[in-house]
């Protein structure tokens, strides 16, 4: 029996688009088990890989927990989307708008996200309405910076040609700039999912007592390795699922369809 | 026999007119100033084909857009209908050097754009740009978006994303530079064809001194920078009578043709001018 390895296209792109990347999580699974089997630590510095996997079944707040962060994720990173590409649309075809905002654009990416964190719970109380806030936070300017950078460099000849069939400048608007800017913007939109995600875990971390930053910091008090590694994969494993099956068909939908960039991702 | 356009028009107001114009563009940071256009005048009446040839940078796209109401004038004024032109309009339709279509359209949305716009039925829509489609030879590329193109189908399309929606004037600025030479000649013979059956008005920059005596009512050949008229030729045989055929061996269109090359030439060769 032979086996044929230079495989047929479709094959071939299973194999490129699932297996290659699940090789290097495979390897490090591989490693931590290694690590556990020879040198067997205590479970509370490392558990095996198994009962880590095995955490979330047997922890009842698990998914309450998850839940919680993603809907303040959600809803954060839909306020930061519509108004970062609302604003940066006005700031890219307005200097004066842009000139306003500009300064305070830099200033507030020089304050990291997490400077906010002890703020927004002087202002919102611990819980939901302030993780939402970090989040809005985290996304809203490079959600708002890369549109107002997208919008700028759409050629002025589309434009132009535009308003040589008759077109106002809304109809400008919808059908150029913001088609034409898309590339950038959904940059904006892919970093901006991504540190807004990272902004839950840490405005969870201290100022709320439901989600997953929450729970992981609970369980450090309760030495639970085990749900903490578990919590830590799970930030992870989201954060990739959102990207891959959020964004990335999303990226392919339009701009890669339009050619207007690389096949990426 | 019909009267040649340009000829007895007194009554009829010019489509176009352009008074003493001149343009210099000023870089904001450097502050210097490029002048492009000098004292340009033209008329150009209803159903008037004008041919613009003159030498690279000497301001042809510079006077497109300002009679396409994108840049206004430095000095002097540009009309259209009577009107002065203030800002760019339906019944200037405009191809653009630099194509204008866009990436995220196909091909048929390309060109249905403009119908769109103004809120043109659907079915009519379908019928304009199905018969647009075949007339430039889109046919089956319909669903296509412009980067599944080539080079010469994305000029066609440019054309057609113009020309369906019917404007009144079109301002061409080199749309079939990009095409191979075949294609090129079969759709030079085809907007021919097309402007003398619709009489629209037509303003069409090219580097082709041939193209332009082709094409053109008249020939406005340019000096290099600052573009001035340096000579506005005069094409013998009426439009409708033209064909590439026809141009091979007619003396008169072949006498043009080196006129106006001689005009260009000189103008290419050596900017400060030695003419003859
Ligand atoms: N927006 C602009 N800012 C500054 N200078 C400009 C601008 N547009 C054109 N120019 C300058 O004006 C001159 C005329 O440009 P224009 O594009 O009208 O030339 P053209 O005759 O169309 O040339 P070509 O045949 O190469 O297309 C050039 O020297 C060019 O550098
Ligand atoms: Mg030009």
């Amino acid at each position: 029996m032979t086996t044929i390895s230079a495989a047929s296209p479709p094959i071939g792109r299973t194999v490129k688009k699932w297996l290659l990347p699940a090789v290097p999580f495979a390897i490090l699974v591989a490693l931590w088990g290694l690590a556990v089997l020879l040198f067997d630590p205590p479970v509370g510095v490392l558990p095996s890989p198994a009962l880590v996997f095995e955490a979330p079944f047997n922890s009842d707040p698990y998914l309450a927990n998850v839940g919680a962060s993603v809907q303040r994720l959600i809803l954060g990173f839909l306020v930061a989307a519509s108004t970062g590409v609302v604003v940066g649309v006005a700031a890219g075809l307005s200097k004066p708008i842009a000139e306003f905002l500009g300064p305070l654009t830099t200033f507030m990416n020089a304050l990291s996200g997490i400077a906010w964190i002890p703020l927004a719970v002087a202002w919102f109380g611990p819980g939901t309405g302030m993780v939402v806030f970090i989040v809005w936070n985290a996304a809203f300017f490079l959600v708002f910076g890369n549109t107002m950078l997208g919008v700028r460099l759409v050629p002025d000849v589309l434009q132009n040609g535009l308003l040589t069939l008759g077109a106002s400048r809304m109809d400008v608007i919808r059908q150029v700039i913001v088609p034409g800017a898309m590339p950038y913007i959904m940059s904006g939109l892919r970093s901006g999912l991504g540190f807004g995600w990272r902004a839950v875990i840490a405005a969870e971390l201290v100022g709320a007592s439901l989600g997953l930053g929450a729970w992981i910091f609970e369980q450090q008090e309760f030495s639970r390795m085990d749900n903490i590694m578990a919590g830590a994969l799970t930030i992870g494993v989201i954060g990739m699922v959102m990207d891959r099956w959020l964004l990335a068909p999303l990226e392919r939908r339009t701009i890669e369809r339009w050619g207007m960039v690389g096949s990426a991702s | 026999m019909t009267v040649p356009t340009g000829g007895a028009a007194q009554a009829a107001p010019p489509t176009i007119s352009v008074e003493g114009l001149s343009h210099s563009f000023t870089d904001p940071q450097t502050r210097k100033t490029v002048h492009a256009l000098d004292d340009v005048n033209l008329e150009i009446l209803p159903g008037d084909f004008v041919t613009v040839v003159g030498p690279s940078g000497c301001g042809k796209t510079t006077l497109l857009n300002i009679l396409a109401g994108f840049i206004r004038p430095s000095a002097g004024k540009a009309f259209v209908n009577g009107r002065a032109i203030e800002r760019p309009g339906a019944d200037r339709g405009v191809v653009f050097q630099e194509l204008a279509i866009l990436p995220w359209r196909t091909v048929y949305r390309n060109i249905a754009h403009g119908l769109e716009i103004q809120g043109v039925a659907k079915p009519e829509i379908d019928e304009r740009v199905n018969r647009m489609t075949s007339l430039v030879g889109l046919e089956g590329f319909e669903g296509h978006y412009p980067h599944q193109l080539s080079g010469g189908m994305r000029q066609r399309v440019a054309v057609a994303r113009t020309w369906v929606s019917d404007p009144e004037i079109i301002l061409m600025d080199e749309p079939f530079a990009a095409v191979d030479a075949m294609t090129r000649l079969t759709l030079q013979e085809e907007l021919n064809d097309l402007t003398v059956r619709t009489g629209k008005t037509v303003f069409f920059i090219t580097h082709s001194v041939e193209e332009a005596v082709f094409l053109g009512d008249r020939v406005m050949a340019l000096s290099a920078r600052p573009g001035r008229i340096k000579e506005e030729v005069h094409v013998p045989v009426p439009r409708a009578e033209r064909s590439w055929e026809r141009m091979s061996h007619d003396e008169a269109l072949q006498d043009t043709v080196e006129h106006v090359l001689s005009l260009v030439r000189g103008e290419a060769v050596e900017p400060t001018g030695q003419d003859g």
